[in-house]
């Protein structure tokens, strides 16, 4: 309108034709229109009619009284207003908010007067400004189920410790200040939570209606962190309550330390028990040992050495095989060696034997077996082989003859010759039954230890297994080095001395030695078998009836024979003497014995060869 | 103790007898649970009692409002219908306090009484609803319905209890004995109910509208749930404020 007015207004002077005055007025009126154009410009952008508010929500704390807040719109750029409208309960009357101010800006309180519970409002919010006004959308709100109250108050955490028993944390809060819980008006429910300060995760805990609460077991030495809210029966929960610290002293729990004191004691127990009762005991109770292989004597350290003969020589039992009183059942095996007659060999297997040749050291000293057929030939042949057997030290006598015999064993004698009696040749020999002859050397400390034979055992029990009772070079056994060889003889002939008269004299299963029962012929002895219990060979003085001791030898082939006892025999023979260092025996010289080679009769009885 | 007739043809019952007047210490005495006194401890059966019917009617309004929401998301989406709670309920004419000091003012058995009214207005509708939403084959119609047979049954369980309560406060004194007449009172409420619904709303032929009513009538339920449980709580903390109050 004001421009067509200014419009006209500067046309109407230009008609008007006023020369002069016309760019005067010209110029006013442009200015003029300009303004008016533009403060019409500018309005029109700024000022409208505000925009419609929103509500955002009401709250009541203790179900009596109860606020509600909104939000304002756009303004339109002008001062706007708010009220708020309420309307009860589908009545048409419509209220307005009685207090603006006590909750805040845009809110609107409602205190107990106008509150009703179990009342349904409908509330909207207007927004006015100069140029209008917008309602927001209504909202329907029932007090009961809008309600929610402050934090719980006075929420107290501490330790409590009953008696002795291990501390707990005792919590404890009161309702807020503003809920009627007494009149039962509201019925508050609680929830707690707790939490390490150094921890991240909170613990919580529902309570009920309790306003209390006890968290046992606190972690000794900790600071813990609590916090409560509270909700009526259908509501809204609370905020946490300010958070409240509590410090846990420091202690043992009951249970650990009776624990530790129950460990402590059994140990001690434990320590006492293994000490009085024997280590040994306990140790082979809880750790059995191990059975594993080990040889007797075997040292592995002495093997590693590379001694092996100190090693081996451990393995040798001392001992073995056992012996019982056969210490003298050294069978001395008698070796005559007749040049002019040979003696029978019984069995070509004797023979085949003696020419076996023996290994010497055989350190098992399991081997060997009385019964052994073979072994015995073994023993044979090695005693060929010439072992070096000690006879005290009259080995080298080859060329005598083997004579040795030792024993006074009233049944052998052979003698080699007899150079005044007989014939110069001397029958036998024969065989002691004695199976297990051994030739006997009773002063023989080394022998070959394979010289095992038919052993010590052998005159008790097998005798049947040798037919050739004589003794072949058998070994013999016993004592000492526990096996004897008689070998000994090995120097000089051996022969197995037949069994001519075997036959005759196998009577009986002992170790049988013969008596002689008289001698025919000055080269004969006729024996008889004597079953008796076995006699201990090497016996240097053997007492009983059945030994001889030779007294004296005479004339250097004769053996007197001394018996102490009523003797049997009777030998007739001329002794011979030759020995420097004899003596005087005892009396009562029954036998005597043709010998045909020099004998020496030692001292104790003993015929041996003469020391040149 | 007790005396029984001899009966000689049975011999054990003579025994048994003998047994009984001989030995004092068999005879049976009744002994009282608590040992407060007779006066504390019918105290205490009240307050037992006040809190079984409590129990009892928080169950029942938490299943009112878990049926109203439900039937608020199924049947009526938009929340932006204008007057949908516009109707009254039935039982707005039965006076009941709105507020605490309201409720405070009233008395014990006024309290009572408005809690019994409450309680017999609503065991028709709700078994009306029930029926209603029977004949319907959708699932959520057959759910529905037995939760309002379900609590019609729960409404009619409660108001039993309450009327116990106040048996036992009457016999204790602590109430009149003016509640006589809430039950003729009440029975005059269902009739005036229906007639009111019947007037307020449309008849119920489509099923939109059917829905609509019982949806309000959920509503209305729901709150009357509430006070009748808030109603039980202070007069209970009243009555009996000692135990857990």
């Amino acid at each position: 309108m004001r421009v067509v007015t200014t419009m006209v207004a500067t046309i109407h002077a230009q008609f008007l034709g006023v020369k002069k005055d016309f760019d005067m007025w010209r110029d006013a009126g442009v200015t003029l229109i300009l303004s008016l154009i533009f403060a019409d410009v500018l309005e029109s952008a700024r000022f409208s009619p505000p925009g419609k508010p929103k509500l955002t929500g009401c709250r009541s704390p203790e179900k009596e009284t109860f606020t509600c807040w909104w939000e304002p719109g756009p303004d339109g750029g002008l001062p706007t207003s708010y009220s708020l409208y309420y309307r009860k309960d589908n009545s048409d009357t419509v209220y307005e908010c009685p207090d603006y101010h006590t909750a805040g800006k845009n809110s609107c309180f409602f205190n107990k007067y106008e509150t009703s519970i179990w009342v349904n409002y409908n509330i909207t919010v207007m927004a006015t400004n100069a140029l209008g006004s917008s309602v927001s959308d209504p909202v329907d709100v029932d007090v009961v189920y809008i309600v929610q109250p402050h934090t719980p108050e006075n929420v107290t955490a501490v330790v409590y410790t009953d008696d002795d028993d291990d501390p707990f944390l005792l919590a404890r809060w009161e309702p807020p200040r503003k809920v009627d819980t007494h009149s039962g008006w509201i019925t508050l429910v609680y929830e707690l939570r707790v939490k390490l300060e150094k921890g991240d995760t909170w613990e919580e805990h529902f309570a009920g209606q309790q306003k209390q609460f006890n968290i046992f077991s606190p972690r000794s030495g900790e600071v813990y962190m609590v916090q409560v809210r509270c909700k009526p029966d259908h509501g809204f929960w609370s905020e946490w309550s300010p958070i409240s610290y509590v410090k846990v002293p420091d202690y043992i729990h009951r249970e650990r330390s009776m624990w530790i004191l129950i460990a402590v004691i059994s140990a001690f127990v434990f320590l006492i028990f293994t000490w009085t009762v024997k280590h040994n005991s306990v140790k082979r109770f809880l750790l059995p040992p191990v059975p594993r292989p080990k040889i007797r004597g075997f040292d592995t350290q002495l093997l590693k050495s590379g001694k092996s003969e100190e090693v081996l020589g451990g393995l040798v039992i001392q001992g073995f095989p056992p012996t019982s009183d056969y210490d003298d059942l050294l069978v001395e095996c008698l070796e005559v060696y007749d040049e002019e007659q040979e003696l029978v060999v019984d069995g070509k297997d004797l023979q085949e034997g003696c020419l076996k040749s023996k290994s010497r050291s055989d350190s098992d000293s399991g081997r060997g077996s009385c019964d052994s057929h073979t072994l015995l030939m073994e023993k044979c042949g090695g005693a060929k082989e010439g072992p070096p057997t000690v006879l005290n030290g009259k080995q080298g006598q080859a060329g005598r003859g083997p004579l040795e015999k030792s024993n006074s064993h009233g049944h052998r004698l052979d003698a080699a010759e007899s150079p005044d009696e007989t014939n110069g040749s001397l029958s036998t020999v024969f065989s002691s039954q004695q199976q297990s002859h051994k030739p006997s050397s009773h002063s023989i400390p080394e022998i070959p230890r394979q010289c095992r034979v038919p052993g010590n055992h052998c005159p008790s029990t097998h005798q049947h297994d040798y037919k050739e009772s004589l003794a072949d070079a058998a070994c013999l056994g016993k004592p000492l080095a526990g096996y004897r060889c008689m070998q000994a003889y090995s120097d000089h002939n051996i022969h197995k001395i037949g069994h001519k008269r075997e036959a005759t004299f196998q009577t009986s299963k002992s170790t049988g030695y013969v008596e002689v029962q008289k001698v025919e012929q000055e080269n004969m002895l006729i024996v008889n078998p004597i079953a008796k219990e076995v006699r201990d060979l090497y016996h240097p003085e053997p007492t009983g009836q059945d030994y001889s001791k030779v007294n004296d030898v005479v004339n250097d082939n004769v053996l007197l024979l001394q018996r102490e006892i009523a003797a049997k025999n009777q030998v007739a023979g001329n002794p011979t003497e030759n020995c420097p260092h004899q003596q005087a025996g005892k009396p009562a010289i029954h036998t005597a014995v043709p010998l045909h080679y020099e004998v020496c009769l030692a001292s104790n009885g003993y015929v041996t060869q003469p020391q040149k | 103790m007790s005396l029984r007739p001899l009966n000689l043809h049975s011999e054990p019952s003579v025994i048994f007898l003998v047994l009984l007047c001989l030995e004092p210490r068999v005879r049976v005495q009744s002994a009282p649970i608590c040992a407060q006194g007779y006066a504390g401890c019918q105290l205490r059966s009240l307050a037992d009692l006040f809190d079984r019917v409590i129990q009892h009617s928080a169950r029942m309004h938490g299943l009112s409002s878990d049926l109203h929401s439900e039937f608020e998301q199924y049947f009526l989406p938009s929340k932006n219908q204008i007057g949908r709670i516009n109707r009254k309920c039935h039982t707005s004419s039965i006076l009941t306090p709105n507020d605490k000091e309201n409720a405070q003012r009233l008395a014990r058995e006024e309290l009572t009484e408005v809690i019994l009214k409450l309680l017999a207005a609503w065991r028709d509708p709700l078994s009306q609803v029930h029926q209603s939403m029977a004949h319907r084959e959708d699932s959520f119609s057959s759910f529905s319905s037995n939760r309002a047979l379900e609590m019609s049954d729960m409404v009619h369980q409660l108001r039993s209890g309450v009327e116990k309560v106040a048996e036992k406060m009457q016999l204790l004194g602590m109430i009149s004995n003016s509640l006589s007449s809430v039950s003729s009172s009440a029975e005059a409420l269902p009739s005036s109910s229906s007639s009111s619904s019947a007037e307020a709303l449309p008849l119920p032929s489509s099923r939109g509208s059917r829905s609509r009513s019982h949806y309000e009538l959920l509503h209305c339920f729901r709150r009357d749930s509430d006070k009748v449980q808030s109603y039980l709580k202070m007069l209970k903390c009243r009555i009996v404020p000692e135990h857990g109050c």
